[in-house]
């Protein structure tokens, strides 16, 4: 069956259960980049230039036997790009939202930057607050006991990281694509029951997809 | 520092490590008083910085001139290359720089300066009368590149910020002394991710990095409106390598409020006006000369925005090999924005049978990864200029502003933000086509 996919969602060598989109998004300056570079290439530098607009990088996981592939949008963090970079949210089915432990300000704009989301993002978006460069322990001016508390009230997963130190890094974004996952699979899982009782399936859009040579089949959109 | 030092080159550095006396003396800074105290050795510290770099670009120029006229011998280890970019190590990244210069090729170089000296005059003073009189031969000659040595002179020219800067007598200094800026928190906070890697702005709080604060927080106080967007700091970063801070500032003033061609603040403006109307004429531009490339990026779902953003946003300076940026720059300032279309559509071009086999992931990669060949100006302009788009854009450009409700299509951004969204939902249908899979 994999030989009649569309040749343009896969090269070789390139095989994947899931594809989920995340965005991540935060102030200008937490460390957006340097935590993307650290997840997809192991990578961190010190004297990074400011993202101009967006970036993209991708990476491969497991979770619970599957192959996880996640296509990641790095985007500028000043205010004025939301222009250009609000267009990403959309259809995005995860986001993880950077803050900076040292500068109080970052924290504070958190509350923004989940109206952002709500505004472009589906509902349904699976949010992680990252609190980012917990290596400069000396400087640090957002608690993790508050910003915990903050992540709870507003239903959102929550992890400190150090890009420089590569601490957490790979369970954040491992958490928020299991998240993903999970929610993904539940929704398979009710729309299969709905649709074995020949009913309408709920609220997961309905798409027909031309699937190889199999035809025509009613299945499910995962990305919410 | 041997025989081999050409004049043009140590003016050249002599403007890098001062830029200027008028400007020295003027000179502010973020915290006045601290650093009008260390004021002094800071700039010697610079100099000196600098002037080792250049000792060390000459000598290791005279050492691979001394190889290339033996035999093949390993590379010697450079530190920067010849803009003052510190080289990654084992890099192999070109510098610009051509392997084995002949004496042949020295001598060429040698009478394009003398070329261009008689067509500015001493300090530009016969220019304006030089390009009246032969605006054909300065596009050619801009065409082929501005001397290095004079393209600081030749830039303030060419953009009419000489005039600007003449008639503000002391505008500037008022601004970087007594105003204060809503984003000088802002610009700080990226003034060591601007061309972090070149020499002259790597020193904390060194010349180069309180020059770049000074130059974007005067003009975040002179346009209030714009204030500072990331991305000015690459225009200010590239200019400044080339001039004074008050040159350097007027030149942006030139660019942004439009002394010689279309204002360009729209790209900073809220809601980047400009950069969604380039990126949409660019979509266009790139559908009619590269049907079969353009139907490919539809197919994809590879919308400008995705690669070309930076493109506009920095005119080239952002992440493209120095030397092309250069020779951008040289047309740009004389010719204007249309050159970023067609040295767009010119790497398009150039990688478009690989391009156009490509799927979306490994497309997006190329897009913002070209090879070594296409970035070689000499290759690449050519190329650009066979893109004939002045007039082509103009109706394009109207075609915009009329708006999305008088146009039949949708707007770039509605199109834009839908075309995102499916690349989003892509994954989605995927999944369901492994879900079936699985079941079978």
């Amino acid at each position: 069956m994999s030989g009649r996919r569309p040749a343009t969602w896969e090269q070789a060598g390139d095989e994947y259960d899931y594809l989920f989109k995340v965005v991540l998004i935060g102030d200008s300056g937490v460390g957006k980049s340097n935590l993307l570079s650290r997840f997809t290439r192991n990578t961190f530098s010190l004297d990074s230039k400011s993202t101009i607009g967006v970036e993209f990088a991708t990476r491969t996981i497991q979770v619970e036997g599957k192959t996880i592939k996640a296509q990641i949008w790095d985007t500028a963090g000043q205010e004025r790009y939301r222009a250009i970079t609000s267009a990403y949210y959309r259809g995005a089915v995860g986001a993880l939202l950077v803050y900076d432990v040292t500068k109080a300000a970052t924290f504070e704009n958190v509350k923004r930057w989940l109206k952002e989301l709500r505004d472009h993002a589906d509902a349904n978006t699976a949010v992680m607050l990252i609190g980012n460069k917990t290596d400069l322990a000396h400087l640090r001016a957002v608690a993790q006991e508050g910003a915990a508390a903050f992540a709870e009230r507003e239903g959102l997963s929550f992890i400190e990281t150090s890009a420089l130190g590569a601490t957490n890094v790979d369970t954040a974004f491992e958490t928020v694509l299991t998240e993903i996952y999970q929610t993904v699979s539940k929704k398979a899982l009710a729309s299969d029951e709905a649709a074995s009782s020949a009913s309408s399936v709920g609220e997961g859009q309905s798409i027909q997809v031309s699937a190889g040579d199999s035809g025509s089949l009613t299945t499910r959109c995962c990305a919410f | 520092m041997g025989g081999s030092v050409r004049p043009g080159r140590l003016i050249r550095m002599a403007q890098v490590a001062v830029p200027s006396g008028r400007a020295t003396a003027r000179w502010v800074s973020w915290d006045f008083v601290r650093l009008r105290i260390s004021r002094i050795a800071g700039i010697r510290d610079t100099i000196f910085d600098i002037w080792a770099a250049c000792s060390n670009i000459l000598t290791e120029m005279d050492k691979k001139k001394a190889i290339d006229d033996t035999e093949p011998g390993p590379a010697p280890s450079r530190v920067v290359d010849r803009f003052g970019f510190i080289k990654p190590e084992q890099s192999g990244s070109p510098d610009g720089l051509p392997k084995g210069r002949s004496i042949h090729d020295r001598e060429r170089e040698e009478r394009r300066i003398r070329k261009w000296r008689k067509m500015i005059g001493v300090g530009g003073s016969d220019w304006k009368h030089y390009v009246r009189r032969n605006p054909h031969v300065v596009k050619r000659q801009i065409r082929k590149g501005i001397p290095d040595c004079l393209r600081g002179l030749v830039w303030q020219l060419i953009s009419g910020s000489r005039d600007l800067l003449l008639m503000n007598p002391g505008v500037y200094e008022t601004l970087v002394i007594y105003e204060t800026s809503a984003s000088e928190l802002e610009i700080i906070r990226d003034i060591s991710r601007t061309f972090p890697s070149h020499i002259f702005f790597q020193q904390r709080h060194g010349l180069g990095q309180r020059s770049l604060y000074n130059i974007l927080k005067a003009y975040s106080v002179y346009d209030r409106d714009v204030g500072y967007v990331q991305g000015m700091g690459f225009l200010a970063g590239l200019l400044l390598l080339y001039m004074s801070e008050e040159d350097a500032f007027w030149l942006l003033v030139a660019l942004l409020k439009g002394a010689v061609h279309a204002p360009m603040e729209g790209l900073y403006q809220a809601g980047l006006p400009l950069v969604q109307q380039y990126l949409s004429q660019f979509e266009k531009l790139v559908m009619e000369h590269m049907p079969k490339l353009g139907q490919h990026f539809v197919e994809e779902m590879i919308n400008p925005s995705m690669y070309a953003s930076q493109w506009f946003i920095t005119v080239f300076s952002y992440s493209f090999p120095f030397h092309l940026t250069l020779r951008v720059w040289d047309v740009f300032l004389y010719e204007g924005i249309k050159i970023v279309f067609q040295v767009g559509l010119a790497l398009l071009r150039f990688c478009h049978d690989d391009l156009v086999k490509l799927p979306f992931e490994s497309l997006l990669h190329a897009l913002r990864n070209f090879p070594e060949e296409a970035t070689d100006p000499d290759v690449l302009l050519p190329i650009a200029f066979t893109f004939k788009v002045s007039s082509r854009l103009e109706e394009l450009q109207k075609e915009y502003q009329k708006g999305p409700e008088s146009s039949s299509e949708t707007s770039s951004i509605k199109r834009h933000q839908a075309l995102i969204s499916k690349t989003m939902s892509r994954g989605g249908s995927r999944v369901i086509s492994n879900l079936t899979a699985d079941k079978k």
